[in-house]
Parts: structure tokens; C-alpha cells; sequence
């Protein structure tokens, strides 16, 4: 069952209790947020919890790790790009 | 505080297993896992579509949980144990935002397991290039494919059902470069050696690679990656000669490691004895042949007493569990049987994995092969985005001294806390001075305190275990602090 989140204000769809990076990779959005040193794009790279790359916030909590977290109807996704 | 027989930390095969023996004995466990459900890496669970569509990959996994749960045992999914209170024992622990949790028991069991060992290279930190571990999870657990040509690196069995996952998923698997010459032209000279159940699985994988036509280059090493805003092309050359380019690819994913890091830090934090494995150069607990660590009451099991594969790891996680039935229990027979039926079964498996790590090159001769090389303007801290010619330039100023430059570079303190660089920064600390030929960077860290902050001595391999293990939000900090006694669950 694919439900629908909103990420950076547009309408995703990705099946409901998958990992919310797996919603990101398939759907392509591979660029989560700017390095605040360098300013390089970066994305997943773990995927266990462990690099904190993929860290967005989640229906107003800062700092999710979005392959710690399952995708459920309405979320609402920002990412740091 | 309740009556709390046994803590254990980790829900993957060796905390489980252990938490079904201890709690089919009646005792009282409370089993204690950051991600959002049981499983670790290895049993992580399918998406309920992917299990819909394709079932569940690790049925064996799917029902250790439903016995674990059936069992009464206390789990804590989502719960992060960060630190060790003052007196030693008590274990702090993170769970929904502005929760403080505290833990005691009688006994801890420590069933961190592992992650995925890197090695940096230009453009690493682009995105699309990832662990051949979230590769595979992506496959298994969501059915989502990294990309759709792929090219898989680095070092150890892994690579291979991390390249297997990705052909049954339709990708275009561009090759699977190995660093070393594990693998003989004919997948049949694996069979020849001695457990040849686990080669033949090992020869079947290749025998998968090559029916697809997917090319397996041996001595071949990942030494850079470029794309503008995600990966495009990936380059390689001969491991022993990094310097010198042999050949570019075009991919949109490159997944790359080399093998697995024991997660030991929470041993650490609680004062156990570690030793610096020779042939990894990583902080691994000293255990007894039960698992019993330096301390009489804290064990280690699983990955996070040295990587041995799902086997040993669940051998580890039931012999630790039944050597403290048997020391509740002392005039018990069956009891002892059982304990020393486990640890000759954990013996031979060991034995096991001696001889599979012995096909592929040692890390710490592959990180000292790989750092020197290393252009000055590669990102080496991921986190903190430090340059190996930062590293360098520190570490010639104090003499190899790896804390030093880490506190001067911040190179390992961001909020991986050097868990993906330390490994090469220590590398490259060793080699800056030229004072410390490789293998003999020495110094184990086992007289290391619990005190966060500890040093190990100077010229040691590893960085220190610090508290926080992990970022904690400031919430559950303040509300430790709030309720003196936290919230005894």
C-alpha cells in the first residue's frame, strides 16, 4: 500500500513502513542537505544509523535519521538542501 | 528500580538468541535496540509490501523475534543506549524525544554487533556512493534498487550477495572489484578447502556473478569518484599501486567496503578490557571463551566481540546466556554441559572464520597501503569535511599522536565520531611521521578507564570511546537531569 508524505512541500508517494530513505532513493532524491563546512550536496551512506548523512526533519523533528524512521501517511518531510 | 536479571543491548542474532535462552529460563530480560524494530542488521525486517510481495528473506529471523516477544522479554525498540552513569553499572538510555531512561541489572549483555569498515577516496562523499550494507538493505528489507548501474568495491565476502541482491532486482551490476585475490578462476578451487558449505556459498554467488556476465576484478581498489551533485564515473586502479588509474566507469551508485568494525564502544564506556586485533588494528572486548568480559558482570556477544558471520554471532549471544544460567545455577550438570557443548561449537566457528578472513588482505595492511596514497585535498572526516592534508600537517606536528590531531583537525568529531574515518585517520597519523613502520603502531587501549575522555596511549590506533556513543537530543539530557533517579523503567 503506497501512502502519500509531502517532502520539501511536494507530494511523494512511497509504501507505507518502508524506511523513509528507501522513499528518497526510489523516488531519486538522492541530495538531502549541504555540508554546513564545504557546502557539498550529501546523501545516505550507511543506511544503519551510524553516518548521521541522511538526518531531515520529520513532521517538525530536527535531526531524524531517515533510515531510523518508517514511512507513514501524512508525514511531512524537510530536507536540508 | 525493578528486579532486572539481565540487560541486553542489541537486538540482531546474538541478542536475540540470548534473550530466548535467559527468558525460556524464567529470568527477567529487557532486550535494547536503537533502531525501530528487532532484527540488527542481518534479521532486519521486510517493509510490509516487501513482504507481501516476496515474503520474509530471514524467516529464521522472523521467528526468533515471535519466540523472543512470546517469552515476556521487556523489548525496548527505538531506545538508544548513550552512556554509563557514575557508578559504573547503570546504563543511560534515550528513548522518544524527551525520554531519559535508566538501566540496571544483574548482568549486561553486549550485542552491539558492527559496521561497515571504509576507506576514504575523492568524491566519497558524493552522493549515491553508500555501504554495500544499505545497498543490500535497501534490496532485502524495501525493494528499492541503489541505482541502476552499479558498481560494487572494496573488500570481503559481502560484496558478492550485495552484487547478487542488485541482479535480482534488475540492476545493471557494471562489476565487483575486490581488493585482494581471494577467489581462484574457477569457483570450484573454493569447494577444495575445508567448511565447504559456507564456500559453496560463497562459490555460488560467483557462479551467479558469472552466468550474469558481471565482471570480478581482484587487486582492484576504488581510488576516486566524480559526478556533479551525485556519482557518475568511478575510477580504479591496482591496490598496490593506487597512483596509478587503470580504469573509469560509469555508474549512478558505487557501494564500497571493506568488511566490518566491531561496535565496541558501550564495552569501552563500562571500563572492559579491550586488545588491538593485528590484523583488523580495531579496539576489540577481551572475552573469555564464554564471552565473559573483564568484568564479571558485563558480556560481549556477537559481531561487537570480533566479526565472525551470523553463526558465530548467535553461538556467542546462547553461550553467554547459558554461562549465566550456569553460575545461577551452580550444582546444575545439564547446565555446564550445555555452556561447554556451546563454546567448543563457538570455538570451531571461529576457527572458521580465522581461515575466510585469511582469503582477503588485512585491513590495517590495506589502510596502510591506501592512506599514504591519498591526494592532500580528499575529505577525509566526512563530518567535519578535514582534508587527509590536514591530518597530515597535524599529525607531523604532534609526532603521530592521534588525539592531538584529532582535537586540532576536529577529524572524528562530528557525529559519526570518527566511526567512518578513524580508521584511515589513524593511517594516515602512523605515516605523516614516518617514525612507526606499519603493524607496529602498537599500544593496546585496554588499560583505558570508563571516563569518557580516557586516553589511550599516545600513538594508539583508535580513537577513545566517548559519551554520548551517539548525538542524544538536549531533551533527554534535560530530563535526566530533571528527575534525579530518571525514569527507572
Amino acid at each position: 500500500m503506497t501512502v502519500r508524505i509531502t517532502v520539501d512541500g511536494e507530494p511523494v508517494e512511497a509504501p507505507a513502513g518502508s524506511s523513509l530513505t528507501a522513499a528518497f532513493v526510489g523516488t531519486r532524491r538522492w541530495r538531502l542537505r549541504d555540508h554546513p563546512i564545504s557546502g557539498e550536496p550529501r546523501g545516505p551512506f550507511c543506511g544503519m544509523g551510524v553516518c548521521f548523512e541522511c538526518e531531515v526533519t520529520v513532521d517538525g523533528r530536527p535531526g531524524v535519521r531517515a533510515c531510523l524512521e518508517r514511512v507513514a501517511p501524512g508525514m511531512t518531510v524537510e530536507t536540508g538542501r | 528500580m525493578s528486579a532486572r536479571d539481565v540487560v541486553i543491548v542489541g537486538g540482531g542474532p546474538a541478542g536475540l538468541a540470548a534473550a530466548a535462552r535467559l527468558a525460556s529460563a524464567g529470568l527477567a530480560v529487557t532486550l535494547v535496540d536503537e533502531q525501530p524494530e528487532l532484527g540488527g542488521q542481518y534479521y532486519r525486517r521486510p517493509s510490509p509490501a516487501t513482504l507481501r510481495a516476496h515474503g520474509d528473506h530471514r524467516p529464521a529471523g522472523g521467528r526468533l523475534i515471535r519466540l523472543v516477544r512470546r517469552l515476556g522479554v521487556e523489548c525496548l525498540t527505538g531506545h538508544l543506549v548513550w552512556g554509563v552513569a557514575d557508578d559504573a553499572r547503570t546504563l543511560l538510555v534515550s528513548g522518544r524525544p524527551g525520554s531519559a531512561v535508566r538501566l540496571r541489572a544483574r548482568h549486561v549483555i553486549i550485542a552491539t554487533g558492527a559496521y561497515e569498515r571504509t576507506h576514504p577516496f575523492p568524491g566519497w562523499q558524493l552522493p549515491g556512493v553508500t555501504t554495500p550494507g544499505f545497498a543490500q538493505h535497501l534490496a532485502a528489507a524495501d525493494g528499492t534498487a541503489i541505482g541502476e548501474r552499479v558498481l560494487v568495491a572494496g573488500s570481503g565476502p559481502f560484496l558478492l550477495p550485495v552484487a547478487c541482491s542488485l541482479l535480482d532486482l534488475g540492476v545493471h551490476v557494471v562489476g565487483v572489484a575486490e581488493a585482494g585475490r581471494p577467489y581462484r578462476p574457477s569457483g570450484r578451487a573454493l569447494t577444495s578447502l575445508r567448511h565447504p558449505a559456507r564456500l559453496r556459498e560463497l562459490a555460488a554467488y560467483t557462479a551467479r556473478l558469472a552466468a550474469a556476465r558481471v565482471p570480478l576484478w581482484q587487486d582492484r581498489v576504488v581510488v576516486r569518484a566524480d559526478g556533479a551533485g551525485r556519482v557518475s564515473s568511478v575510477t580504479l586502479a591496482a591496490g598496490a599501486d593506487p597512483a596509478v588509474p587503470l580504469r573509469t566507469l560509469d555508474v549512478d551508485a558505487l557501494c564500497v567496503g571493506y568488511g566490518f568494525r566491531p561496535q565496541a564502544d558501550l564495552a569501552r564506556l563500562l571500563g572492559c578490557a579491550v586488545r588491538t586485533d593485528p590484523v583488523s588494528g580495531d579496539a576489540v572486548p577481551v572475552t573469555d571463551r564464554y564471552g565473559l568480559s573483564s568484568r564479571p558482570d558485563v558480556y560481549i556477544a556477537g559481531e561487537a566481540a570480533g566479526i565472525g558471520g551470523v553463526h558465530l554471532a548467535e553461538t556467542r549471544g546462547l553461550t553467554a546466556a547459558a554461562h549465566i544460567l550456569a553460575r545461577r545455577d551452580r550444582a546444575s550438570g545439564p547446565a555446564r554441559r550445555e555452556v561447554l557443548h556451546l563454546a567448543a561449537r563457538r570455538r570451531r566457528l571461529a576457527s572458521f572464520t580465522a581461515l575466510s578472513e585469511s582469503l582477503y588482505p588485512a585491513p590495517g595492511d590495506l589502510a596502510d597501503l591506501l592512506a599514504p596514497a591519498l591526494p592532500g585535498d580528499t575529505t577525509v572526516c566526512r563530518c567535519e569535511a578535514v582534508t587527509a592534508a590536514d591530518v597530515r600537517a597535524t599529525a607531523r606536528l604532534a609526532s603521530g599522536d592521534l588525539n592531538a590531531t584529532k582535537a586540532r583537525t576536529r577529524a572524528g568529531m562530528g557525529p559519526c565520531q570518527g566511526r567512518f574515518c578513524g580508521f584511515a585517520v589513524a593511517a594516515l597519523a602512523r605515516h605523516a611521521t614516518g617514525a612507526v613502520p606499519p603493524g607496529a603502531a602498537g599500544g593496546t587501549a585496554s588499560d583505558e578507564a570508563r571516563e569518557c575522555g580516557a586516553h589511550p596511549p599516545t600513538g594508539g590506533p583508535v580513537f577513545p570511546s566517548r559519551q554520548p556513543i551517539r548525538p542524544v537530543p538536549v531533551e533527554s539530557l534535560l530530563a535526566l537531569g530533571a528527575d534525579d533517579d530518571g525514569e527507572d523503567a
